[in-house]
């Protein structure tokens, strides 16, 4: 993947660099909007990280004048302002991610892996993540290129944990897919996760439980 | 904002000008009224004495009365003015001894003056005439009849009288009027001295003088210059405060640069790749710590600066707290415990608040629980509902604080004792500031069987509460 860092703090844009070229991406790094303007409209990005306070401008109107475009290349905005108004501004513009300094590189990462993921299912309506892909218009599950058979609630579950991959699916959200609107027992739910838990073994996925709130689909034990 | 509303002088000077035209007005009608008064006596006496001379010339020959109006009558009736004269003599009988002039003497009249002398206008041939009328006992031997002696002018000379008079009237009038108004524009230059000299006072002050003011008022700027000096007297407070938090701030930043600092020293002598993976271990859990703290500064310093209640609203705390949690449960920094959601209620729950502060508050209670127990913890959230309030608690298996520092623990930079964690000691203090706007009740209670609970009482909406 190709990405463009338009970072002002040298410090900052190298740990970017460093963090994000051993997932397999190719990096291009600008300090300054005019540049980075320029770079955008040569060339094709699959994803732009855009601090907001440049020595040149405010990276919002970058950002304002990609979407003018029409260009659609999924924005991730960093910045040391985490004032509400900022975000809130920031995601109207059409950023598709926000993300306040100080950050963690784990976090960022994860954030970045899930922008790419969705404009990679955007483009090919199938949902993946690590050896697991559904394919949305089949409704077919695979698992390391293997069709897995499974019964239709469980399928159901699976493409919802699918489609909130990398975050945490609510709990409300899967009872209503899987149960319809009726009242439910609060561990019929859990029955199933179960379940899928047992399949997903040894897959390198596993479905966290966040108590009260829902599950996770993640990948790799942190 | 400052808007502009006109000026006092404008004002003042408005008021004047419709109270003095209105009494003006007035005055000019009464000194009119009192010219045509003065005139008009002026001129009777003249009409009057006019009548006596002609008596006087009145002679009796045969039992007849026999007239030979004296010139000086003639003149006495007529003025410089140029009028008209009339006079008449009648016998008693009614008929015409002497005149001058064909104008009927209506029988009306004459009975009038019968009775007592006469005065009046009268309209002749569209002329304006002011005729006289009184009757004379004859001095005759044979005859006791009266004899009656009309006379009258035109109005002209009346006229142009009241005319003088009216116009002496409305100069001394118009000089009063601009005396006064020059006497009332030097007045209020007087009177807003003091005005002026508040401004000059306050706009010699530096920026950051924030003493009380020191100036001579009268009793109607009082309160003006008591609310700037309240004023003052708060930004003071303030900037006092601020400046306490500054330096407390800058203090807690110190520390851990500190030891950022001394570690990467260290390590940097060190040539054993152990000692510099551990120095880089404590440099990254450093850094983390201090900017942990510089966004809680920066997100009291914010609740501190935002007073007012302009963002509150009423909102629902079940899907406030829901979200939240979510959010957190998410980060890097829950990773390792175990963070979750009790049962919550199953309606709305309906609080004024401001959602922004609301979820700072939230963060930070999470926040706390995840520094201030180890990893693997269970740290659970929830809501309880009473009658009138709602109850936000959070709860941790952690090791829990002393009964004697939980007393201490919302005040800033106070850290319960421990010195080993990634805590400011600003948590709670934000969170304490947050439950106090929103009226809400904060306590500390140890957690059964071992731990913390923290418990927030909101007070729900009015129409939410149940009766």
């Amino acid at each position: 993947m190709r990405l463009l860092v338009i970072e002002d703090d040298p410090l900052i844009a190298r740990s970017l660099d460093q963090a994000l070229t051993p997932l397999g991406n190719t990096i291009d790094a600008f300090t300054h909007c005019a540049e980075a303007g320029a770079a955008l409209q040569r060339g094709h990005f699959d994803l732009v990280i855009l601090d907001l306070g440049l020595p040149d401008g405010d990276g919002l109107s970058l950002l304002e004048a990609l979407r003018e475009r029409g260009d659609t290349t999924p924005v991730l905005i960093l910045t040391a302002r985490d004032g509400v108004d900022d975000r809130v501004r920031g995601l109207d513009l059409g950023a598709d991610d926000y993300l306040a300094k100080p950050f963690s590189l784990a976090e960022l990462e994860a954030r970045v892996r899930a922008l790419l993921r969705r404009s990679q299912q955007r483009a090919d309506n199938r949902l993946c993540l690590g050896a697991l892909c559904f394919d949305q218009e089949l409704g077919v599950a695979s698992l390391h290129g293997e069709r897995l058979d499974l019964p239709r609630r469980e399928l159901c579950l699976l493409e919802g944990l699918l489609l909130h991959a990398g975050s945490i699916t609510p709990r409300e959200m899967l009872e209503n897919r899987l149960f319809g609107f009726g009242e439910v027992g609060s561990n019929a739910l859990e029955v199933y996760v179960s379940r899928l838990r047992k399949r997903l073994q040894g897959s390198g996925l596993t479905i966290r439980t966040f108590r009260g709130l829902g599950y996770r689909l993640e990948e790799g034990v942190r | 904002m400052i808007t502009v509303d006109g000026s006092l002088k404008a004002r003042l000077a408005i008021w004047l000008l419709v109270t003095v035209s209105a009494l003006g007005a007035l005055l000019l009608v009464e000194a009119y009224l009192s010219s045509e008064r003065a005139a008009e006596r002026a001129y009777d006496s003249q009409l009057e004495s006019a009548a006596l001379t002609i008596a006087e010339a009145v002679q009796w020959e045969g039992g007849e009365p026999v007239v030979e109006v004296p010139a000086a009558a003639l003149q006495i009736l007529a003025t410089r003015h140029q009028e008209r004269v009339f006079y008449a003599v009648l016998d008693a009988d009614g008929d015409i001894v002497s005149a001058n002039l064909e104008m009927s003497i209506q029988p009306e009249w004459r009975r009038q003056v019968t009775e007592r002398t006469v005065w009046m206008h009268v309209d002749n041939q569209d002329v304006d005439w002011r005729l006289h009328g009184r009757e004379f006992d004859s001095a005759g031997w044979e005859s006791q009849d009266p004899v009656q002696i009309w006379v009258g002018h035109t109005t002209e000379g009346r006229q142009s009288l009241t005319d003088e008079l009216f116009e002496q009237a409305v100069t001394r009038f118009l000089a009063m009027v601009l005396l006064a108004g020059l006497l009332m524009l030097l007045t209020m230059r007087v009177a807003l001295n003091p005005m002026r000299r508040l401004r000059r006072v306050l706009r010699q002050r530096e920026a950051d003088d924030m003493r009380p003011l020191d100036a001579r008022v009268p009793e109607e700027l009082r309160e003006l210059a008591e609310t700037l000096d309240s004023l003052f007297a708060h930004q003071r407070e303030s900037r006092d405060a601020l400046l306490r938090f500054t330096a407390d701030a800058s203090h807690q930043l110190k520390t851990p640069l500190a030891g950022l600092q001394s570690t990467s020293e260290l390590a940097l002598k060190s040539d054993q790749p152990d000692e510099w993976r551990r120095a880089l271990e404590a440099v990254h859990s450093g850094a983390g710590r201090t900017s942990r703290l510089a966004s809680q500064l920066l997100s009291l310093a914010r609740l501190r600066h935002v007073a007012d209640g302009s963002a509150m609203v009423r909102l629902d705390l079940v899907m406030l707290l829901r979200d939240t949690v979510m959010d957190w449960a998410q980060r890097d920094v829950a990773s390792g415990h175990d963070l979750g959601l009790a049962e919550l209620p199953d309606t709305a729950q309906y609080i004024h608040g401001e959602a922004l502060s609301l979820r700072e508050l939230i963060g930070n209670l999470i926040d706390n629980a995840l520094s201030y127990t180890p990893p693997g913890s269970m740290i659970t959230l929830g809501l309880v509902q009473h009658d009138r309030d709602v109850e936000l608690f959070i709860e941790d298996d952690g090791p829990g604080v002393s009964p004697e520092a939980l007393e201490r623990l919302h005040q800033p930079f106070e850290r319960g004792g421990r010195q080993d964690t990634e805590g400011s000691g600003l948590g709670l203090a934000i969170v304490d500031s947050i439950a106090r706007r929103h009226d809400a009740r904060l306590s500390l209670v140890p957690n059964t069987p071992q731990g913390l609970r923290v418990c927030i009482v909101f007070p729900l909406t009015a129409q939410e509460a149940s009766p």
